[in-house]
């Protein structure tokens, strides 16, 4: 991805040599002032659009007055009472998912009795959008962290669960066999073969439930909560507060990109003995 | 160099009237039909045989890694009924773990006997040396070359001290320099721990070079043709390969092959 960026009519730099000896920033500070550039570059446009295309304070507000509403919020706590909230929901509902995921999914994977009896359920589970059982779960747990953790429950299960089950399956046979011929037992082959070969499934679904339950955290606080970050975005909308709104939403967004950022770290290091793909980016 | 002692008395290998048939798609295959062999304590034993003529499917007889459909297999008096440590198995693909490392492949069957970590680090890393990838503990499978994983193989299939050990066309991957230098080294820790070795190749020089005797397989269903003695001495250079009793054992193995 190294060609719209030369004046028209100068050759290709050669490789990495040219590259480098001609710019001063190193390879791996392109990764961090790249996409810093087009962040700038949004965050002068919404400022711009908000002062002077979309000015009804009602729809936009520019940057400038989320950022006060931001500072606003956090001065008074609020702000960061509304994270917390939201994440320590989101982390109850993710870590019950991945130890009843993993534990079902195993389970499933190993045995085709279990495997006759749930499979065509679990499948459709998955394909049903379990938040909208999200007032059910209010009414039985109330509007507090519980019921919004057992939404995340719900949503994050099922891609952990089916990931680490179809993992499990696809363990290589000859690595099984290779176990057998060392007189492994059955649970050594469970715990020494299945259980490492289905971490990089285990690790995608975890990824995937994760995302899925941002969005149950999200759902389950706009039906009913006294606190959470998509409380604070229902109830700034309803009170036209745009750029508390917004606050909101950038907050959201934070903690998507900064799991996202950990998830990738975890699985970086949980997968180095794989082959390294793409380690480099320029 | 590390003296190999095996933990289990050699024992003569024997096979009587073994038979299998496997039913693939509705249809009958018969895959072996009736094997007789009788393999010495300490011997170097070869099959050659054409693809399909089930010698992997002896090989896992042996180790019981599957159940013949008549006769049986022996280890001294005692019939194969499944795995063991008194034998170890050198599979013929790749079959190392992706996510160990190298110390922790060659592990692998010390661990699954419980053998205590300390003892278990002490004997992986006799065998690392052994092998001669020194250096290379911390390596995963996918930073090895084709004969360094090969090495780890071996290593991990001696690691438990084998008194058998039964090796599935090991070197069949490797490029010529490779293949040498293993089959050098091969020769030198069987001939030091007086392991009995069963051997598959399809490469007819790699047999008579190897062999203290060997069987012909015939194509489907697999029989024995004739069991040759390899009467050259040892140790046998590469280039006993152009000496005329060399040749003329190839040209006899290659007409029986056919
Ligand atoms: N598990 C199995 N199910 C059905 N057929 C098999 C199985 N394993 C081996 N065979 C058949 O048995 C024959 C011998 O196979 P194999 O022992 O692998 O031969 P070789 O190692 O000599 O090339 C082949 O025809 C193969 O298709
Ligand atoms: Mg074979």
């Amino acid at each position: 991805m190294e060609k719209p960026n030369q004046p028209a009519g100068s050759l290709p730099p050669v490789a990495a040599e040219a590259d480098s000896s001609e710019v001063a920033v190193p390879r791996n500070w392109r990764g961090i002032t790249r996409p810093l550039t087009t962040l700038v570059i949004i965050l002068i446009g919404w400022e711009v659009i908000g002062r002077y295309v979309l000015t009804n304070p009602l729809f936009f507000a520019p940057l400038s007055e989320v950022a006060e509403a931001a500072v606003q919020l956090w001065s008074t706590g609020e702000l960061q009472k509304h994270i917390w909230v939201s994440f320590s929901e989101l982390m109850q509902g993710t870590f019950a998912a991945i130890v009843f995921g993993i534990a079902a999914g195993v389970g499933i994977g190993i045995s085709q009795r279990v495997r006759d009896y749930t499979e065509i359920y679990i499948t459709a589970l998955y394909a049903t959008p379990l938040v909208a059982v999200t007032p059910l779960l209010i009414l039985w747990l109330g509007i507090g962290v519980f019921s919004k953790a057992a939404v995340v429950f719900l949503t994050a299960v099922f891609p952990i669960l089916i990931n680490t089950a179809a993992g499990i399956r696809s363990t290589d046979p000859l690595l099984i066999e290779v176990a057998r011929s060392f007189c492994g037992t059955r649970s050594q082959i469970i715990t020494k073969v299945m259980l490492p070969a289905a971490v990089p499934f285990m690790l995608t679904g975890i990824r995937l439930g994760i995302g899925r339950g941002i969005v149950g955290v999200v759902v389950g606080e706009l039906f009913g909560a006294r606190a959470g970050l998509g409380y604070l975005i229902f109830t700034s909308g309803q009170t036209f507060e745009v750029p508390a709104l917004f606050v909101g939403i950038l907050a959201l967004a934070a903690m998507g990109v900064g799991l996202t950022f950990a998830a990738q770290l975890v699985e970086r290091y949980a997968l180095r003995w794989r082959r390294s793909t793409e380690m480099d980016g320029s | 160099m590390t003296e190999l002692k095996t933990g289990v008395r050699p024992a003569t290998v024997s096979v009587e009237h073994l038979e299998m048939v496997f039913t693939a798609r509705g249809r009958r295959q018969k895959a072996l039909e009736d094997i007789n062999l009788t393999i010495a304590p300490g011997e170097f034993f070869v099959i050659v045989g054409p693809s399909g003529c089930g010698k992997t499917t002896l090989l896992r007889i042996l180790q019981g890694l599957a159940h013949p459909t008549g006769g049986r297999a022996l280890i001294g008096d005692r019939e194969v009924t499944g795995p063991g440590i008194d034998r170890g198995f050198v599979f013929q693909q790749d079959a190392l773990y992706p996510w160990r490392n190298v110390t922790r492949n060659v592990a692998f069957g010390l661990e699954l006997q419980g053998i205590t970590k300390a003892d278990a680090a002490k004997r992986t890393q006799e065998m690392i040396e052994l092998v001669g990838l020194t250096g290379f503990e911390t390596y995963y499978p996918h930073e090895l070359s084709g004969g360094m994983r090969q090495r780890v193989n071996l290593a991990r299939a001696l690691a438990i001290a084998p008194a058998i050990l039964l090796m599935d066309e090991p070197f069949a991957a490797l490029d010529a320099l490779t293949r040498e230098s293993m089959q050098r080294e091969l020769l030198r820790i069987a001939a030091a721990a007086g392991t009995t070795i069963v051997f598959i190749t399809h490469q007819i020089d790699e047999a008579i070079l190897l062999g203290d005797r060997v069987a012909v397989f015939s194509p489907r269903p697999g029989r024995v043709r004739e069991i040759i003695s390899i009467d050259l001495p040892r140790p046998r250079p590469e280039s006993v390969k152009q000496s005329p009793e060399f040749q003329a054992y190839v040209g006899h193995i290659s007409a029986l092959i056919g």
